[in-house]
Order: structure tokens, then C-alpha cells, then sequence
């Protein structure tokens, strides 16, 4: 890993953009790691959408906010235009969500669409789920945060109701970020 | 009573929390059991979390009709023997203000946390700012000498509300956690020690509740129901605590013993932290979140071989003006970046001895490292 | 002060600081009197005060822990002694502008809590302290100095606003009826929920000097002649009851 990783996660209000910016914060505590993680609020959320932030370093944190993020995960058409002219120059990760984005090209940045959404309606029968999805499928692709840390912070964050539901899509999203990065491969 | 080692409430380890819920978590580390307040954005979340947790640690807490209530039922709890606390933002923090000055007066122990945001008026109540450090200091009439913290992290959120507790506590009087909105609602990683520093409340029932006679000019404090027969009032009062509205000396003397118990112990009472100050020519005086972008722009500003450095004013009152003296009698320049007017620049041009330059940013948002980079290379 | 009452004063305060003629000083006695009827532990009492001069009769006369607090809080503070330690007994004595015009919104909001907590109201219609200006209880037609022309604004129904808000107990009585009075502090003090007295307590220093009640007795006549019961109301007309001030028990709880 990195000395300081810059994760946005971003789409629209009501996908659970900020619970899963919480459970990446989370799961990389329980990795030992240093995080710092914020949200967007109020008028900084403009147009119904959602942003959240985490930074992740092996050392105590500096600046708390993401200045130019090496990790974007996004799960609308607008969080996506609005959010690449934002990234990293070096090697960038764009993780999206592959029904509801259509990619621009971008050459300084690895993109990988991910069903999310998809695999949410058709597997899970519930749209809700495809954060956790595509938060599962990032962790398999970078290896930021490991699968047990994940785990227990979905455990730890998602009501009684639906954690079963949860940690069966987050596991279905690990999955399918290792058969997308051996399919590259 | 003193300082004594008790074990941490939260078991030892990391943990992910906002700043708001950190400052609930010091709170009750540092053995508050009693909680008064009243809903305000960014404040809230500390309530909700004290309301959460203070069964689980047989802590007393109700939710208000207003802000003036909150803060002077803690006064109450305090003198019922309770570590007692509110938190608020701007608008509140304001309506409380007459109460603070009770509380410096009767020599209260209690800590108010304000999560700063943009003001003044109802202002922007979801973003930052940090205009209320001014009023932390001279906020209620008459005069008196306020404690005020400014944590920059959410580990700070925890321990420097402990900080305020114990102070609170050691010398009788209002402390502020002066947190901002962006500190209140950061999340971060957030380490738990197995132990804790903790004052308990010096309670000694001979002696005088508001005498002149400890050396550190802190009388002790019993509390209400513990045989003494209390007599506590907002108006002048004797070493016993009987009203004397008439005599002038006795009222030169309370207020100056007031005064005086903090501001000459401030150099015990200052907590600061420095860095690359051997060498610095410029000198960033920073505080709360500002402090995080000036601590990213000073290392950035140090490669392109600009000799920068950083005092983090961890305590806003007492104002640290031995360090600043010092700083200014090296230093070519100091710079304040502030989420404000300028409320600190003023205090730091009363010591610094040499040329202060500052940024002001009163737009609801932190002040980006980019920004203070670009200023700093103005200054070299 | 009677000889046997003097025990529950603190020695070293020597007289009180009312005016002659003021009603408070009754109220001072009638109120020992029932602390002492009662056998209340005083070690274990904090009376809580707010400003003015009905805030004076606990603090610094009782020996017992007293907060004298600020204008209008004297609930709220109240509040805050009670919640952290319900094991002491915590009464607040305070006046009408006090505890129902600056403090109004805490009197509402600690009568619908509903703590064990007793509120003694010395109400004498004017604000007294502070010169004689005009208070949320001066009746219809007051002279005072600032209602020159008579008040305009008709005065709170303190009873009825308490028992709104909730109260378990509430009762009006004049210091001219100083046996109901007593009987109905001792059932207040007794009440282990939060009950309200008011108390008609004359001031002639600044009410009755500006209403043509020149001395302290022609005040205490006139409360003597207006003050009437419940029962004694219900027989009189709207206009017969217009400067009647009607006493009694409005609200108990227990029934
Ligand atoms: S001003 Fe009125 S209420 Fe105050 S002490 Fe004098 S008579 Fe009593």
C-alpha cells in the first residue's frame, strides 16, 4: 500500500455513499492504518448528491481532507463527470458502477465498471445493496482494506435488519473485483 | 484532592469516531456524569451520543427548553457535586453567555463545548467558522480570565476534553472546548490508553468555599447535601459566600482573586505544540482545523527550502504571550491564518514584536493547504 | 421571627433585609413554620433562588445550602440540582417577575417535567427591586413606574398557567390567610412531584404607595378584602369578581 491513500466515494443521495465512506474507515482502522473520513454536507452536497471522503496512511494523518484522490468510487453519471477533473495524475484507480456511468477516457487513470447496481437488482433483488457491492469489489481490486476488517465494520455500522444481506453482497463484490482484475490480467 | 490514574472507560484500542462523538467519550473519560443541553447544528451529535451512553455509565442527563437552561442547570448539577457539561454552537454559546460569567463568579467548574460554526446570526449553521474566540474570552460582562482549548483532530476532540474537565475542576472555573464544525464532523482514527489522569474536586468542608487562602488561589468545593450549609450567589460575596454588595475592596478583591488564579498559573495552564521553530523565519500561528492545513503547507513550503514553522495553539485562553514574545524576538514575520476576522492576529500583535501578516476566511469553508501555501510564498 | 424558628437561621446573619410593612417576612415565618411542622432535614435541603427581593428570603437568612442565582433561572438551576442528586430536597422561592416573566419558559417546561420539586412564589404584583416598574402579574388599571397611565395588559393567572404546564399541585393564597397558607405549603413541601404556591405577599414600598394604599395596613386590607375563596367565587357575578383575587387549591393530583 501506499504511505497515504485519497479515496472519494461519490454518487447520488439515498445510494449510501457516506455509510460506505464510514465502513472503508473503518475496516482500514481495524487494519491498523490511520484514517481520517468526512463528508460532504449542506450546500457543499448540491443537486442531491453525496460525497464522501477517506484518507488512509500508515502514519497519522496531516491533512484530513482529499486534496487529489488516487481512488474514486462512483455510482452516478454526475458525481462522475463532476469528480474526475479531480484525480491523481499518478495512477489513478476509478471504480464505477457500469449501468449508471458511462466512462469518459482518461488517461492517466485505470478505470474498472463494476455491476453493482446490477448484481443489486438481479442477485439481491434490493438497489440498496450496490454500495456495498462496489465497496467489496474495491477492496478486492486495490487490497486497501482487507475482506475481515471490511466485514466486521459493515457488522458493526448496518442495522440488525440488514447485516446478513450486507455482508452476503459485500462478499459477492469481493468476488467479483477478483474475477475483474484476473480478467485484465 | 489531586491528580489520581484511573482505568480508561472505553476499553483501550483504536476506534473511528467523529470529533462530536470523541468529545462525548472524553467527557465521560474525564468522569462527567451530568449533561444539559439543547439541539444545534454542528453541535447535536454530542448530546445524542452522551444521551446513548450515560446509562450505561449512571449519568445524568436531560435535554433542556433553551440554551440559557442547559448551562445553568449544569451550574446546579456542578454544585450538587456533579463534573457537568453542555455543548452548543455560535447562537447558543451567545444566550449563555450571562450564565459563564455566574459560573467564573461563583467559581463553577463545568465545560461547554462549542462547535463553532460560520456566523454571526444564524449565519451558515452547517459550515465552519471559527468567530466565537473572542467571545469565549470576553463574552459575559465584567471581567474574568476563561480557559478555552482548540483541538485539532478527533484524538484532540477526546483528550483535550478530558483537559477541560480536569482544569474545570483544578481551578474552579467555565472551561471551553472550542471546537469548529469541521473538527466536530471529521472522522478519524481515535487511540484509547488503558489509563487516565483524572482531578477529583479539592472538598476539604473546614475551609472556606471562597477564601483566599490556598496558595494556589483555588478554594475547595463541597457540594450541596455534604453538611457544609452552602451559600452560593452570583452577587459579591465574602470568603463564605454571604452576599456584600456594598463594600468596593471586597468586590476589587474577589474579582482580581478570579482573575488571577488562572492567568498567573497560565503557564502551567498553556499547552502548545511547535515545530521546525530552531530555524523558522516565518512562524504559522495556527489553531483547530487551520492548524491541520498549515502543518501540510509548512512541510510542502520547507522542500521548495522556505524556512517555515508552526506554533499550534492548543489553548486559546490564557493566550500563550511568553511563546509569542519568544517566537518574535526570532522569527522575521508571523503569520494567522484564521477562520475568522482576525481574532487572533490581534492577540498575537499585542506580543509578537514583529511584522504579523494573517489570512481571513469567513466563506463557511476550511482553509485549503493551497491557500496558506500560496501566502506563505508571498512572506519569503 | 419567633424564638423556635431561629434554629433554622444562619447565625451569623442578623436581620432581614426586607422593607417594613413588606409581606415576605410573613411568608419567611409562615414557611419555617411549616420546614418545622414537617420535620424537614434542612442538612439535606437547597433552597434555590433567582433576583429580586423574594429571593432574598431564603438566601442568606435559611441555614440550609442555598443558590442564589440569576434573574429568571432559579428553575433551571433547580433543575440541574435535583437530576443529579434526587435525593435532595430542593425547593425554589422567588418572585412573580422572577419566576413567570423572565423565567416563564423554565416554570412551564419544570411543571411539565414534573420533578419533586417545590415552587414557592412570592407574587406582589409589581417589580419591586428594581424601582416599582410593571410585572406580568400588575392588574389591569396599575399605576406603576412604567404604567403611568394605568397597565394596560391584563396579568398572568399563575395558577392556571401551572396547572397547564402540568403541575401536580397548585395553590394561591394570600399571607393575610396565613393558616390555609401554611397548610398548603406543607402539602406542597409533602407532594413528591412538582407543586406550585403563590403567594399574594403586599409590597407598599412600590406597589401600595403608587395605588393609593398608603400604608402597609391599608395593603393588607385591601388583600384581606379581595382575596376570596374558590367556593365564595362561584356564587359572585363577572362584575362582582373584578378586583377579586380568588384563593385556594386548584390542582392536586392526589385528589
Ligand atoms: S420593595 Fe416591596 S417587595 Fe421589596 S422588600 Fe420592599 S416592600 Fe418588600
Amino acid at each position: 500500500m501506499k504511505k497515504v491513500s485519497q479515496i472519494r466515494i461519490a454518487g447520488f443521495g439515498g445510494q449510501g455513499v457516506v455509510l460506505i465512506g464510514t465502513i472503508l474507515g473503518h475496516a482500514a482502522v481495524r487494519d491498523g492504518n490511520w484514517v481520517s473520513g468526512s463528508n460532504a454536507y449542506g450546500a457543499q452536497a448540491r443537486g442531491g448528491s453525496a460525497r464522501s471522503e477517506v484518507v488512509i496512511a500508515r502514519e497519522p494523518v496531516r491533512f484530513p481532507h482529499v486534496m487529489k484522490a488516487d481512488m474514486l468510487i462512483v455510482m452516478s453519471q454526475g458525481a462522475y463527470d463532476q469528480s474526475v477533473s479531480d484525480l491523481s495524475r499518478q495512477n489513478a484507480v476509478v471504480i464505477y458502477d457500469d449501468l449508471l456511468i458511462r466512462p469518459e477516457d482518461l488517461p492517466d487513470a485505470i478505470q474498472y465498471p463494476v455491476p453493482a447496481t446490477d448484481t443489486a437488482l438481479k442477485t439481491f433483488e434490493n438497489n440498496q445493496v450496490a454500495n456495498v457491492i462496489i465497496l467489496g469489489a474495491a477492496a478486492s481490486i486495490t487490497q486497501i482494506v482487507s475482506l475481515e476488517a471490511l466485514e466486521s465494520a459493515v457488522a458493526e455500522n448496518v442495522s440488525d435488519r440488514f447485516k446478513e444481506q450486507n455482508l452476503k453482497a459485500l462478499r459477492t463484490g469481493y468476488d467479483m473485483g477478483e474475477k475483474i482484475l484476473s480478467g485484465r490480467e | 484532592m489531586a491528580y489520581k490514574e484511573i482505568d480508561s472507560v472505553l476499553s483501550p484500542g483504536n476506534y473511528y469516531f467523529s470529533g462530536n462523538t470523541a468529545a462525548a467519550e472524553g467527557a465521560i473519560a474525564a468522569g462527567c456524569r451530568y449533561y444539559a443541553g439543547y439541539p444545534i447544528t454542528p453541535s447535536s451529535e454530542i448530546m445524542e451520543r452522551i444521551s446513548i451512553r450515560f446509562p450505561e455509565v449512571n449519568g445524568a442527563f436531560i435535554q433542556m427548553e433553551d440554551e440559557i437552561a442547559s448551562i445553568c442547570s449544569v451550574i446546579g448539577a456542578s454544585w450538587a457535586g456533579a463534573k457537568a457539561m453542555t455543548a452548543t454552537s455560535g447562537p447558543g454559546f451567545s444566550l449563555m453567555q450571562e450564565a459563564i460569567g455566574y459560573a467564573a463568579l461563583t467559581e463553577t467548574p463545568m465545560v461547554i463545548m462549542d462547535v463553532q460554526r460560520a456566523g454571526p446570526g444564524t449565519g451558515q449553521a452547517t459550515r465552519v467558522g471559527s468567530g466565537d474566540l473572542m467571545q469565549a474570552k470576553w463574552g459575559s460582562h465584567g471581567d474574568y480570565q476563561p480557559i478555552a482549548l482548540s483541538p485539532w483532530s478527533v484524538q484532540e476532540m477526546y483528550d483535550l476534553s478530558i483537559e477541560a474537565f480536569n482544569l474545570a475542576e483544578q481551578y474552579r472555573t467555565p472551561v471551553f472546548l472550542m471546537a469548529d464544525e469541521a473538527i466536530g464532523h471529521l472522522m478519524e482514527r481515535m487511540d484509547v490508553k488503558p489509563g487516565l489522569r483524572i482531578y477529583g474536586r479539592f472538598k476539604q468542608a473546614d475551609l472556606p468555599p471562597f477564601g483566599m487562602d490556598q496558595d494556589d488561589g483555588v478554594p475547595p468545593m463541597p457540594a450541596f447535601g455534604e453538611v457544609q450549609r452552602l451559600l452560593v450567589t452570583g452577587s459579591t460575596h465574602n470568603e463564605w459566600g454571604i452576599r456584600k454588595t456594598d463594600d468596593g475592596s471586597i468586590h476589587a478583591k474577589l474579582v482580581e482573586r478570579i482573575n488571577n488564579k488562572v492567568f498567573n498559573n497560565r503557564e502551567k495552564i498553556i499547552l502548545t505544540e511547535e515545530l521546525y521553530l530552531d530555524d523558522a523565519e516565518v512562524v504559522v500561528v495556527a489553531y483547530g482545523f487551520t492548524a491541520r492545513s498549515a502543518v501540510f503547507a509548512i512541510d510542502q513550503i520547507r522542500e521548495e527550502g522556505c524556512r517555515a514553522g508552526l506554533l499550534r495553539l492548543k489553548t486559546i485562553w490564557p493566550f500563550a504571550d511568553h511563546y509569542i514574545e519568544k517566537i518574535g524576538r526570532s522569527a522575521r514575520c508571523i503569520f494567522v491564518p484564521e477562520m475568522n476576522r482576525g481574532q487572533i492576529k490581534g492577540e498575537v500583535m499585542k506580543y509578537a514584536g514583529c511584522e504579523v501578516a494573517s489570512y481571513n476566511q469567513t466563506d463557511g469553508e476550511i482553509i485549503h493547504p493551497e491557500t496558506i501555501i500560496q501566502e506563505l510564498r508571498r512572506l519569503f | 421571627m419567633a424564638r423556635d424558628l431561629e434554629q433554622y437561621l444562619r447565625p451569623e446573619v442578623k436581620s432581614t433585609p426586607f422593607c417594613p410593612g413588606c409581606g415576605h417576612g410573613i411568608l419567611m415565618n409562615l414557611l419555617l413554620r411549616a420546614v418545622d411542622d414537617l420535620k424537614i432535614d434542612m442538612k439535606n435541603t437547597v433552597f434555590v433562588s433567582g433576583i429580586g427581593c423574594a429571593a432574598w428570603i431564603p438566601s442568606p437568612n435559611f441555614n440550609a445550602d442555598t443558590l442564589h442565582t440569576l434573574h429568571g433561572r432559579a428553575l433551571a438551576f433547580a433543575t440541574g440540582v435535583k437530576v443529579f442528586n434526587p435525593k435532595l430536597n430542593v425547593m425554589v422561592v422567588s418572585g412573580d417577575g422572577d419566576l413567570t416573566s423572565i423565567g416563564g419558559n423554565h416554570l412551564i417546561h419544570a411543571a411539565r417535567r414534573n420533578l419533586d420539586i417545590t415552587v414557592i412564589c412570592a407574587n406582589n404584583m409589581i417589580y419591586g427591586m428594581t424601582g416599582g416598574q410593571a410585572a406580568s402579574t400588575s392588574p389591569l388599571g396599575a399605576l406603576t413606574a412604567t404604567t403611568a397611565r394605568g397597565n394596560i395588559y391584563r396579568p398572568f393567572d399563575l395558577c392556571e398557567l401551572v396547572k397547564g404546564a402540568g403541575a401536580a399541585y397548585v395553590a394561591r393564597y394570600s399571607v393575610t390567610q396565613p393558616v390555609a397558607l401554611m397548610e398548603a405549603l406543607k402539602e406542597a413541601f409533602s407532594i413528591e412531584a412538582f407543586s406550585f404556591v403563590e403567594v399574594l405577599s403586599p409590597c407598599p414600598t412600590q406597589f401600595g404607595r403608587r395605588n393609593s394604599y398608603d400604608s402597609a395596613v391599608d395593603m393588607i386590607k385591601m388583600l384581606q378584602g379581595n382575596c376570596i375563596s374558590r367556593e365564595e367565587a362561584a356564587l359572585l357575578s363577572g362584575e362582582e369578581l373584578k378586583d377579586k383575587i380568588i384563593t385556594g387549591v386548584f390542582w392536586n393530583e392526589k385528589g
